[in-house]
């Protein structure tokens, strides 16, 4: 069912080709990559040649074996962020959806709490406090970025708890959470796969910002880690931009964009209330048309 | 009304709360020397007399209580702390930072504000169409864009390859410009950061506009409005922007407020001597106590945008007025 309404959107299937291309770069990076990038294996700030098709970097790592095994390191940690976001998203979004008393207010209370903080002034303080460590990267967006995915999930469970089935089984005297896992659970889960693949796009951006300050964990190189040392010894003003900027800032938006495109492909597959309507209006859409528009990527990480 | 109006009120005193705690938190639970994280300096570059001067601003041989009501008093009389780093007032910093900023950001925000308006208005206009999705993708492109790197690649091409415009900072230095001069040479400076931050925000406007347009389209009172036999035109303006323009008067809001915090990539990128680049600044010195001021700066214009934004809805919108008086809004 997935594929059949995914095979009808161009743009999702552009992303799942570019996301694809990623994780085989990922996965086989031993295997593709020329060389070993920790290791000097060129001159330093030599041009691109045979040896080294994109040069090599100021200690003469080779660039281009930088930016395969940097997928490792960026998909990696948008990817296990955006799985901390979804696993306190779910939990929270079906609680506050199930239970509409005093816990469904007190959880969407902390939910609007969380978006209203400015998170990107906030991440870069505790990135700065905790110090530059992958796990501590990971935490700190996935603990950053649940509340949208909660909220969206909520709204399904709220819907998804009037249905006779989840009636039924609580007059046939089931516990709640019982009725949660085997009934609700199941029924938010597409939903929240696309969640959770619009939450990697977001992450594995964050991660580039956070290490383009120089806020990453400099033992594992990613994509924006590469970006900050191009920066502090200033390719730019040189002609040396064109082979050590322009690929990495391609990997970041190919990747960042092919999450964001079958995000939303499977948004738009998946979530009943978006089917109902013409095919692109789901984009990006809040729940509802009242709502105030969530403000997800606050304009300060620019 | 009442009832709404204290709910949200009691949200944001919660979300200030929360800030200023843990601002308090960070560098007394940090492991190390909390002395050094709230001098952002190592104890041992300071001189006893600074030493004895912040450990009486902050108390820090009191107990913790006693700690969090002093810093609560500081807060209050408007004092962020003190850079040793710098050798001055926080608050003078920020204050210092705050103009070149709001110059970058509040224009930034103005025109994508009226470039995101224009183009989603004309994509929902013609739902579904080629110039639909045509731009949708552009824009979600446009989204996807590191703006750091849109930052060095226009550095690379317009100021270095063809050295149209400066590389870095503000204003030239080393040379007193004033009258005319010195607006051009400002104007000459702001133009890189400004295109690449409006680069990679127009595409939010965008989204919201478009959608915002949408649901309206789709409103009963369209139909009418082109049932009586109304141009096009005088619909799509007349009727359908008007009110697709109040979700989109919350959202400049919010941003607004975001604008104090700058765009720490961009002026980074293009050394530009704003808030964003002050937090830079910051992390790279580890100066914990302008980072923390500058957090605590911007979640406090963040909760007055959200307070502006609640209060200002009932006015744009008379459905939420009503609604909220028959105490039915959420």
């Amino acid at each position: 069912m997935i594929w059949a309404s995914l095979k009808r959107n161009p743009l999702g299937l552009v992303g799942l080709a570019l996301l694809i291309a990623m994780l085989v770069m990922a996965l086989g990076a031993n295997w593709i990559a020329p060389y070993d990038p920790t290791r000097q294996t060129g001159e330093p700030f030599e041009p691109p040649s045979a040896a080294h098709w994109l040069g090599a970097n100021d200690i003469g790592q080779d660039i281009l074996s930088e930016l395969i095994y940097g997928a490792r390191i960026s998909l990696l940690i948008g990817v296990l962020a955006a799985g901390i976001a979804m696993v306190i998203g779910t939990g929270v979004g079906l609680l506050a959806g199930y239970y509409r008393g005093a816990v469904g207010i007190l959880l969407m209370r902390l939910v609007d709490v969380v978006l209203v903080i400015p998170f990107v002034p906030l991440m870069v303080l505790l990135a700065a406090y905790l110090g530059q460590n992958l796990w501590n990267l990971i935490a700190v967006i996935g603990l950053l970025i649940w509340a949208r995915p909660a909220r969206v999930i909520r709204s399904q469970v709220l819907s998804l708890a009037e249905r006779e089935y989840v009636t039924a089984a609580r007059a046939a005297g089931a516990r709640d959470g019982h009725i949660l896992i085997k009934h609700i659970l199941p029924g938010v889960l597409s939903l929240a796969l696309a969640q959770f693949v619009l939450a990697t796009s977001s992450s594995i951006l964050i991660e580039a910002y956070l290490s383009f300050l120089g806020l990453g964990d400099p033992t594992q190189k990613s994509w924006g880690a590469v970006l900050f040392y191009a920066q502090a010894r200033n390719a730019f003003l040189s002609g040396a931009w064109v082979w050590w900027v322009i690929p990495p800032g391609l990997m970041i938006t190919a990747s960042v964009l092919g999450f964001a495109l079958l995000g939303f492909a499977l948004e738009e597959a998946l979530n009943p209330r978006l089917k109902a309507r013409a095919a692109t209006t789901s984009w990006r859409a809040p729940t509802s048309p009242k709502a105030k528009p969530a403000v997800n990527k606050s304009p300060v990480s620019r | 009304m009442a009832r709404f109006v204290i709910g949200k009120i009691g949200q944001y005193a919660i979300v200030l709360w929360i800030a200023v705690t843990l601002n308090f938190a960070l560098p007394r639970l940090m492991p190390g020397n909390p002395l050094a994280l709230l001098a952002g300096e190592e104890p041992g570059m300071l001189t006893a007399q600074q030493r004895t001067q912040l450990m009486a601003n902050v108390g820090l041989d009191q107990p913790l209580p006693a700690q969090y009501v002093r810093y609560l008093q500081n807060l209050a009389r408007g004092d962020l702390g003190y850079s040793f780093q710098k050798n001055k007032p926080i608050a003078t910093i920020l204050a210092d930072r705050l103009p070149w900023t709001l110059l970058l950001t509040v224009t930034s925000l103005l025109i994508s504000t009226v470039l995101g308006v224009t183009l989603g208005a004309a994509a929902a206009w013609q739902r579904g169409g080629r110039r639909d999705v045509g731009l949708l993708g552009f824009f979600v492109f446009l989204e996807s864009l590191p703006s750091f790197w849109v930052g060095m690649l226009l550095v690379a091409l317009f100021a270095v390859q063809f050295p149209i415009f400066p590389t870095f900072g503000a204003v030239t230095p080393w040379m007193t410009l004033e009258g005319i001069a010195w607006v051009e040479d400002v104007a000459r400076h702001l133009v890189l950061p400004l295109t690449t931050l409006t680069i990679v925000s127009v595409s939010g406007t965008f989204i919201v506009s478009r959608y915002s347009m949408l649901a309206v389209l789709g409103e009963d009172y369209i139909s009418v409005a082109r049932a009586k036999g109304l141009r096009e035109r005088a619909v799509l303006f007349r009727h359908a922007l008007r009110n697709a323009l109040l979700p989109i008067a919350t959202v400049f809001t919010l941003n607004l407020a975001f604008a104090f915090g700058g765009a720490t990539v961009v002026e980074t990128v293009f050394s530009y001597p704003g808030v964003g680049r002050l937090v830079y600044e910051a992390v790279l010195n580890r100066d914990y106590p302008v980072l923390q001021a500058a957090f605590l700066m911007i979640t406090v214009m963040v909760v007055i945008a959200n307070i502006l934004a609640d209060a200002i809805y009932p006015f744009l919108d008379p459905r939420v007025r009503h609604a909220q008086t028959r105490g039915g809004a959420q």
